[in-house]
């Protein structure tokens, strides 16, 4: 017989799911990917058009050519326009960029550390989705990339409650899961799949978001969520956690027998994930200096 | 041998691989030593990345290996009894150590502490 919770804890964590439902503050997804959904259904439109509509937002459209040019896509051709990139992609990729490109900024203004670990674990993926040839690599990589959206989500909605989760995992040496866990009755992973899910993400994003902690949960995408379950694994294996959350989480064991990963295997992704680090450190330094306001294209105000 | 940002390009480096344009011709080759007004030209020509001799940038923190070594054994401290995490805890400590001793002893690259 499974333990049910106490009616108080079971009410707290239906506030809270009532709190993070209405996401407030969270923004929304750009209109244009409704847009661009519309677009891709209708025979007549050419990719000039679709190019047009997405460079109407410049600052979108710089970040979907620099996301297409980064290490964790690792697309073999580098891809300087937005028309060339919606031919040589294709317009799921694209829409996937457009996703990333857009919670991206999120978790980059929000919390530092956490993004670099979003990064990292996006790298991961791409490494591990590509030595196990999967058919969607891209995917998977921004389903790396948002894994830990549920944590933005929290931090957002509930500052005070992420507050004390923080001083939770200082004081007392344990894993921003466990003290949501304790505090909230829930976790992020969680968070993040109802998120991703109001946003109408594939669940080829969902699952792997929502499951990231506990892969065996997936019903549709399995090995999506074991390579996430894993890359998170690996990359706070190499220092990339999160604050004081420096801990490498638990394996599970299915996920584990899923990757089918030979300990050969090991050595080459570690290697293959290092080179492709240092781009993710160029990336993060050249968005860091845009953001210091180097060549500063936004207009003076009033 | 480090692969760096063209944002932590510094002069007087020198190239350790051959920097190409986006259409796959050699720009610069290697053995090259980087000038202001290389690192400016690469700019202009939207090369993201370099690969350069040594270790010439710092990586966070600049820990000692010991140190190093002693942070992964932390890390991994919660989740000792699982096979696989501890070979993989192995294998990025090898590689720590690995990458330590490929870096040349350099006498005058006068970096601090």
């Amino acid at each position: 017989m499974s333990q049910p919770l106490s009616p108080e804890r079971e009410q707290r964590r239906a506030a809270i799911r009532e709190a993070l439902r209405e996401v407030k503050n969270l923004p929304t997804l750009p209109g244009i990917i409704s847009k661009l959904t519309k677009m891709v259904d209708d025979p007549d439109i050419t990719t000039d058009q679709m190019g047009k509509l997405i460079s109407k937002d410049h600052i979108l459209a710089a970040k979907l050519l620099k996301l297409a040019n980064s290490a964790f896509y690792g697309f073999p051709q580098r891809i300087s326009s937005l028309s060339s990139a919606i031919i040589l992609l294709g317009f799921n990729v694209i829409k996937i960029l457009i996703i990333s490109a857009s919670i991206f900024e999120l978790m980059e203004d929000q919390d530092v550390e956490l993004w670099e670990h979003s990064l990292g674990c996006a790298v991961v993926c791409s490494v591990l989705a590509k030595h196990l040839e999967i058919s969607d690599p891209e995917e998977v990589s921004t389903a790396g990339l948002i894994h830990d959206l549920g944590k933005v989500a929290i931090k957002m909605e509930l500052p005070k409650e992420s507050e004390t989760i923080t001083a939770l995992v200082g004081s007392r040496g344990i894993s921003r899961f466990t003290a949501e866990h304790e505090l909230l009755g829930l976790d992020h992973a969680e968070v993040g799949g109802w998120l991703a899910k109001s946003w109408n993400l594939p669940v080829k994003l969902v699952e792997p978001i929502a499951w990231h902690h506990n892969p065996a949960g997936a019903s549709s995408e399995p090995m999506a969520a074991a390579i996430v379950h894993f890359a998170d694994i690996i990359i706070r294996g190499l220092g990339y956690g999160h604050g004081r959350d420096i801990w490498v989480p638990t394996l599970q064991s299915k996920a584990w027998e899923l990757l089918r990963l030979r300990p050969t295997d090991l050595d080459k992704i570690l290697e293959n994930v290092e080179e492709k680090l240092w781009d993710v450190k160029g990336f993060s330094l050249e968005i860091k200096m845009e953001a210091g306001g180097v060549g500063s294209t936004s207009p003076g105000r009033g | 041998m480090q692969q760096i940002s063209i944002a932590q390009a510094t002069e007087g480096m020198i190239l350790a691989k051959d920097v190409m344009t986006t259409d796959n011709r050699v720009l610069c080759g290697k053995a090259t030593a980087l000038s202001a007004s290389i690192i400016e030209r690469f700019k202009r020509m939207d090369i993201t990345h370099v690969t350069v001799e040594d270790y010439p940038v710092a990586e966070k923190g600049a820990k000692s290996l010991k140190d190093e070594l002693l942070a992964v054994e932390e890390r991994f401290g919660s989740v000792r009894h699982i096979k696989p995490l501890m070979h993989l805890k192995k294998r990025i400590q090898k590689r720590l150590a690995a990458a330590r001793q490929t870096t040349p002893p350099s006498s005058d690259r006068g970096e601090a502490t």
